[in-house]
C-alpha cells in the first residue's frame, strides 16, 4: 500500500506539473455540451421531453461531457515517456507490486478527473442543472467518473505496454472512442433506432452514461447505478488482470 | 569465496517476423562477491540481453541464473531486493527532482518516509548533487544525470550492482567521477558487474572480465591473464594491450595501412 501511494503521488506531482494537458481535458468537453445543447436543445424542450425529467437538455448532455473528459488520460503517454526513457525499467527492477505499478499512476487519472467533473457540474449549474441526487449523488458521480477514467486510462495503458510507442498510443485509444458515440448519447436508449439500440445494449459506456445520467436526472435508482458500477467493476478487474499479466512478460 | 552472480547455459531467444534470433546462446557466468567484474563484447553481442535476464527486467528462454544467491526467476523480487541497476539509458524521471526521484525509489525498496528522506540525502552528498537536488531532472546535465542514476541504483543498499555502459556519453572528467564513484561503491563491499565498450575503462576498474561476441563468452580472466595468453599464444614480444585481446578474442584484426586504420572480419 505504502508502494502504491508513492506511485500515485509521483503521478499527481506529473500532472500538477503539466498543466497545459489539462487544458484540452477541460476545454473539448465542455465545448462539445454547449455546442450539443446549442444544437439539440430546442427541439427537446423540458416540459414536452420525458426523458429530461423536468431538467434541460444540459442536464442529459452532461455525463456524455464527462465520460468524454475521462476519456483523455494522459497515464499511458506518459507511460510512453518511462518507456522511453528508460525509468520504466527502473521501475521494474524494483520489488515493487506490478499492480502498484498500473495502478499508480492511474489514480491520478482519478484525481484529475474528480476536479474535472466538479468544474463541468459547476460550470452547468448557472444554466438550470441541478443534482436531483442531492448530495450523496454528486459524490456517486464523482465516483463513477473516476473510476471510469481509472479504466479507460488503464486499456489505453495496455496499448502503449503493447506498442511502446507515444504515435501507437495515441492512434490505438481512438479504438475505444466509438464507444463513446454508440451510446444513447442525444436521446434515451428507447428513442434510438433499432441498429443503434442493439449497439448501445451490448456497449458496456451505455450503462455507465445512463447511471451518470440518473444521479443528475432523479433521485436514488440504484438499479442503474449498480448496473453502472458492476460493468466499471468487471472491466476494472479485465483491466489490472491484462496490464500486469502484460508487465510480468514485459521484455 | 561465494558467488554473487550465477549464470548456467543462459539463453535468450527473441520470436520476431524474421524468424527466432538467439541473442544470448549459452552463457556460463561466475562473478565472485566484492569483484568488479568486467562484461565486454562488439554492439549486438548480447551483453545488455544478458544483463537485463541477470536484473529480472527480460525473461530467461532456458538455463538459470542466480543473483545475490536467489534464483531470478523463482523470486524475482527477492533478487531484486539485492540488485541495484543503472542501464545504459540513465532511467529517470524529468518531472521530479533528483531528491523525489531518490525518496521514491527507496519508498519502493520498502523504506519508510523518514529512512527514505534521510537516505536521498546521504546519496545526494555522496554523488554530490545536494545543490541542485530540488531541481527537476530534466535541468540536468548528463553527467548530473549519470550520477543520480548511480545514486537511485544504491538506496536500498544492493549486495550486486550492475552498470550497463554507465560512461556512455560522458565528457572525460564525468567518466572520472563515475569511476571514483564505482570504486568507493566496490570499497564498501557492493559487487559491480560493469559492461562497457571501454577497454581502457575495464583496465583500469575490473578484477575479472568476459568477454561476449556472438551471444557467447569467448574469454574469460583477469586482465593480466587475457593478456599474457595472448602474448603466449602470438608469441609476441611484450603485453598487448586490453584492446588487442578483445580483437582477437572478438575474431577481427586491426591492419594500419597507409596510415588506415581497418577492421578486417
Amino acid at each position: 500500500m505504502t508502494q502504491y501511494w508513492a506511485l500515485s503521488r509521483r503521478g499527481i506531482r506529473e500532472v500538477l506539473r503539466t498543466p497545459e494537458a489539462l487544458f484540452p481535458t477541460v476545454f473539448i468537453p465542455l465545448f462539445f455540451l454547449v455546442v450539443n445543447v446549442g444544437q439539440a436543445g430546442r427541439i427537446f424542450p423540458p416540459g414536452a421531453t420525458a426523458f429530461l425529467k423536468g431538467q434541460n437538455y444540459a442536464a442529459f448532455q452532461l455525463p456524455s461531457a464527462i465520460l468524454l473528459a475521462a476519456s483523455f488520460g494522459s497515464a499511458a503517454l506518459y507511460l510512453v515517456e518511462d518507456i522511453e526513457g528508460g525509468y520504466f525499467d527502473k521501475l521494474r527492477a524494483t520489488p515493487v507490486s506490478r499492480t502498484s505499478i498500473v495502478l499508480g499512476r492511474l489514480t491520478a487519472e482519478a484525481a484529475k478527473i474528480v476536479a474535472i467533473t466538479t468544474v463541468l457540474v459547476l460550470a452547468a449549474v448557472p444554466f438550470g442543472v441541478s443534482m436531483a441526487s442531492g448530495v450523496l449523488g454528486f459524490f456517486l458521480l464523482l465516483l463513477l467518473s473516476a473510476s471510469w477514467a481509472v479504466v479507460f486510462s488503464g486499456f489505453v495503458q495496455l496499448i502503449a505496454l503493447k506498442s511502446r510507442s507515444a504515435a501507437a498510443t495515441q492512434s490505438g485509444s481512438l479504438v475505444f472512442f466509438p464507444l463513446l458515440f454508440l451510446t444513447p448519447n442525444f436521446v434515451s436508449r428507447d428513442l434510438l433506432t433499432r441498429p443503434m439500440e442493439i449497439a448501445a445494449t451490448f456497449n458496456p459506456v451505455t450503462y455507465i452514461m445512463e447511471a451518470m445520467r440518473s444521479l443528475i436526472l432523479e433521485d436514488l435508482a440504484w438499479a442503474t447505478i449498480g448496473r453502472g458500477f458492476a460493468v466499471i467493476a468487471v472491466a476494472g478487474v479485465a483491466m489490472v488482470v491484462l496490464n500486469v499479466r502484460t508487465i510480468r512478460a514485459y521484455d | 569465496m561465494a558467488s554473487a552472480v550465477e549464470a548456467e547455459q543462459l539463453v535468450k531467444r527473441f520470436k520476431g517476423r524474421s524468424g527466432t534470433v538467439e541473442a544470448v546462446r549459452g552463457v556460463d557466468l561466475q562473478v565472485a562477491e566484492g569483484e568488479v567484474f568486467g562484461f565486454l563484447g562488439p554492439n549486438g553481442a548480447g551483453k545488455s540481453t544478458t544483463v537485463r535476464m541477470l536484473t529480472t527486467l527480460m525473461t530467461i528462454t532456458s538455463g538459470s541464473a542466480r543473483v545475490a544467491g536467489v534464483d531470478v526467476t523463482a523470486e524475482p523480487d527477492a533478487a531484486r531486493r539485492g540488485i541495484g541497476v543503472a542501464l545504459q539509458e540513465a532511467g529517470l524521471d524529468p518531472r521530479q527532482t533528483g531528491r523525489e526521484l531518490l525518496v521514491l525509489q527507496a519508498r519502493l525498496f520498502g523504506s519508510s518516509s523518514a529512512e527514505a528522506v534521510d537516505r536521498a540525502q546521504e546519496l545526494l552528498e555522496l554523488v554530490d548533487l545536494v545543490d541542485a537536488a530540488d531541481r527537476r531532472i530534466k535541468g540536468y546535465s548528463g553527467g548530473m544525470k549519470r550520477r543520480l542514476d548511480l545514486a537511485s541504483a544504491l538506496v536500498h543498499q544492493p549486495r550486486v550492482l550492475f552498470l550497463d555502459e554507465p560512461t556512455t556519453g560522458l565528457d572525460p572528467a564525468s567518466r572520472l567521477t563515475v569511476w571514483e564513484e564505482m570504486r568507493r561503491i566496490n570499497a564498501q563491499g557492493t559487487t559491480v558487474f560493469l559492461t562497457t565498450q571501454y577497454l581502457e575503462e575495464a583496465d583500469q576498474l575490473c578484477s575479472r572480465l568476459a568477454i561476449i561476441d556472438d551471444g557467447l563468452i569467448v574469454r574469460e580472466g583477469t586482465p593480466a591473464e587475457l593478456k599474457a595468453d595472448l602474448r603466449q599464444r602470438r608469441a609476441l614480444s611484450s603485453d598487448p594491450s586490453l584492446d588487442d585481446v578483445f580483437l582477437d578474442a572478438t575474431g577481427r584484426t586491426r591492419e594500419r595501412i597507409a596510415g588506415q586504420v581497418q577492421e578486417v572480419q
